[in-house]
């Protein structure tokens, strides 16, 4: 008996790490909660020697986390969301590995052209597009009957005025509190440089100097000013936008307490998965304009990219390879992220599938279309994270009433010293 | 003495020594090292810079804005702090029935931590449906936006500071005002010794010690305050809380500049020891 438990835990001891050894795991440090489960689960039933543990943080701690753990050269993440305007900064400084073995020419051909070029430094491929986005209004059809609003139609696109206008009938104290609990209107990202550059360059204005680097006389020009400071009034003159940040905007509307938001086609996915919690009718217009200035969308998104000390890299590719292509892209869309998906193939099912026929899923269709009408990438940038960070900040300032112009200057004396680092 | 009793101290000491090293010393190095080192941007990886970094951050005007709100933030708190706990701890001393319940209740504070108070204060503070602006709008008084103006944003950063801070403070006063023999307060008193006289000439120069502790600490530990300002107002608004220590932060962490964050860091930890150094000279010189 002795005997056979010595041989039994010889053998255990044997098999027990070879087993151990069949999978190997890797690390992919993600952002802002996305369910991850089910699309995981699919890459690992194709690919049982790869186990994806998943790590999510929220936007701003993704940069931050990235910052630290690639910056002191760890090994882990393995794979790395990349929000597509850091790709330069962190090529620049050499944290991802280069892709260009992983992908076909097929695939290549298969991404938007733009969004290849944004993942591309210095003639490499080193992140792998994953999504791109566009943003729309979405509307409470229900508040606005309630309030002799007409609803726009899905193909309508309204002025920021009209919306200001709009928004002033919505707002509302509805328990007489004196505290507004009804809100008109605001953006999804509210100080995010990615959903409010509309607001200046729609104007005329440039998200960054021609360099690359220069923002005197960029962001603080008068299309600048003239556009935050409609962002402003909507926060502080006309009060028809939350200031505080408690509770989201996406949260506020699709709770049925704000009339109209600038949000991300995500939505609409979020939408089927709680359609059940959803009790009012809403519908979707085109991204507005100002009266006196011309149309134009955010647009870039997520891509994935490799760490260049990863411990198993080849294992990272093939993830990164199925997930920004093909199946695994589709998957990433309909099931992950809900992000405007980055290949053509993908995107052209919102044309051609019956499925976006008709319904909440028709807006997919209007969507895609709306990606294609003057989409404005962010600024290509070295120190696009310090450019974002310090928007933020000014925004929020802006946000809370504090000068516009003053508020902008100070983002340019913030932005230009970070820069200098990059002018050599 | 035998070798091995002189030896005995040392072996009790070197736990102490050890985690000193290794917690304070080497952190200190390594971040004076790092302050000569900077990312190449060129070839990639580091490099050394010298003082490239210090010249950079003396040069930056927005370390030199964040060295004004710091010098400002710790000129208003410390004194503020100090004052408040040797009050407090003199009315913690006070006999009476069911004091130990009051001392409680000061000392509560000490007991949550920083984040947890920070969110907390950050809830009651909330410019639109924090409660300190519901209690403001039912007795008339208008709302105020606590948080988010450049007027009052260092202010309710030094209330919490402060809601946080006293209680620790009062507790060493406590302790050293529990030390004075009573019959030093006695002999005082039948010398004809009033309250304030008794406090002045008896009380206070007994506490001189406590005092120079306290306020070393506490000068250190607002130098160093950090939760609040990440947590609540991330430096703004228009930088009115940007304290050194986030500055240092954000470079190091946010935009992935450890060597100049560390420069900033070393001359931060320079100003602390000078500031101290004035600190434990004036309080001698007055022994």
């Amino acid at each position: 008996m002795k005997r056979l438990l010595l041989a039994v835990s010889l053998l255990l001891l044997v098999v027990a790490p070879l087993a151990a050894q069949e999978a190997t795991t890797i690390t992919w440090l993600n952002c802002c909660g996305w369910p991850s489960e089910e699309v995981i689960a699919e890459f690992e039933a194709e690919n049982p020697d790869i186990n994806v543990e998943v790590e999510t943080v929220g936007f701003n701690a993704l940069f931050e986390q990235i910052q630290v753990r690639l910056g002191g050269g760890a090994s882990d993440p393995d794979v790395l969301s990349v929000d597509v305007p850091v790709t330069a900064g962190y090529g620049l400084r050499g944290w991802l590995l280069p892709l260009d073995d992983v992908f076909s020419d097929e695939d290549r051909a298969d991404w938007l052209p733009a969004a290849l070029a944004a993942g591309t430094y210095n003639g490499e491929l080193i992140s792998a597009p994953v999504s791109t986005s566009t943003q729309l209004l979405f509307i409470n059809s229900d508040m606005f009957e309630a309030a002799g609003i007409e609803v726009p139609g899905v193909d309508d696109r309204l002025t920021y005025e009209q919306i200001a206008d709009i928004a002033e009938q919505l707002t509302q104290d509805t328990d007489g509190d004196g505290v507004t609990d009804q809100w008109g209107f605001s953006w999804e990202q509210t100080v995010r440089i990615y959903q409010l550059q509309p607001l200046a360059v729609g104007l005329g204005g440039q998200s960054i100097g021609d360099d690359g680097l220069t923002v005197d006389g960029v962001i603080n020009s008068q299309a600048w000013i003239d556009g935050f400071t409609f962002y402003s009034d909507m926060f502080n003159e006309r009060q028809v936008a939350p200031q505080d940040d408690t509770i989201g905007t996406s949260d506020l509307f699709w709770s049925g307490k704000m009339g109209m938001m600038i949000a991300g086609p995500w939505n609409i996915n979020r939408y089927l998965r709680e359609a059940e919690n959803i009790e009012f009718n809403w519908t979707i217009a085109r991204h507005p304009y100002f009266e006196n200035g011309e149309v134009t969308t955010p647009t870039g998104s997520w891509h994935i990219g490799v760490n260049v000390n990863s411990d198993s890299p080849d294992e990272a590719k093939r993830f990164v390879q199925w997930i920004s292509t093909g199946a695994g892209a589709e998957a990433w869309w309909r099931r992950g992220s809900g992000d405007f998906p980055a290949q053509q193939s993908v995107l052209a099912l919102f044309q051609t599938d019956e499925e976006f026929d008709e319904g909440v899923k028709y807006f997919l269709r209007v969507a895609a279309d709306e990606a294609t009408v003057n989409p404005d990438p962010r600024a290509v940038s070295p120190g696009y994270l310090e450019y974002e960070q310090i928007l933020q900040d000014a925004f929020q300032d802006i946000r809370t009433g504090v000068d516009v112009e003053e508020s902008l200057n100070l983002a340019v004396t913030r932005i230009e010293s970070e820069m200098a680092k990059y002018r050599g | 003495m035998t070798g091995r009793e002189r030896l005995m101290p040392y072996v009790f000491l070197l736990p102490a020594l050890a985690l000193i090293v290794i917690f304070n010393l080497f952190p200190t190095i390594a971040t004076l090292i790092e302050s000569l080192h900077g990312n190449s941007l060129v070839r990639g990886g580091r490099v050394f810079v010298g003082l490239g970094n210090f010249d950079r951050v003396l040069n930056d005007p927005i370390f030199w804005k964040s060295m004004q709100v710091t010098g400002l933030f710790s000129v208003l708190v410390n004194p503020i702090q100090v004052l408040l706990a040797l009050g407090l701890a003199l009315l913690a001393n006070s006999r009476v029935r069911g004091i130990s319940i009051f001392r409680s209740i000061y000392l509560l504070p000490v007991a949550v931590s920083i984040n947890v108070t920070t969110v907390v204060w950050g809830l009651m503070l909330n410019s639109e449906g924090g409660l300190i602006n519901g209690i403001l709008t039912l007795v008339g008084i208008e709302r105020q936006p606590f948080l988010i103006a450049p007027t009052h944003a260092l202010w309710s950063i030094i209330v919490l500071a402060t809601w946080k801070g006293v209680p620790l403070w009062t507790l060493f006063f406590l302790a050293g005002l529990q030390g004075i023999p009573q019959t030093v307060l006695e002999a005082a008193r039948i010398d004809g010794a009033g309250r304030w006289q008794s406090f002045r000439y008896v009380t206070l120069p007994l506490l001189r010690g406590v005092l120079l502790f306290v306020l070393v600490a506490d000068t250190v530990a607002n130098f160093l305050l950090f939760a609040p300002v990440l947590l609540l107002t991330r430096g703004g608004p228009q930088l009115s809380t940007n304290l050194v220590m986030y500055e240092t932060y954000r470079r190091g962490f946010v935009y992935g500049d450890l060597g100049v964050s560390s420069a900033m860091l070393s001359l931060m930890l320079l100003l602390v020891f000078a500031v101290i150094g004035v600190q434990f000279s004036l309080l001698r010189r007055r022994t």
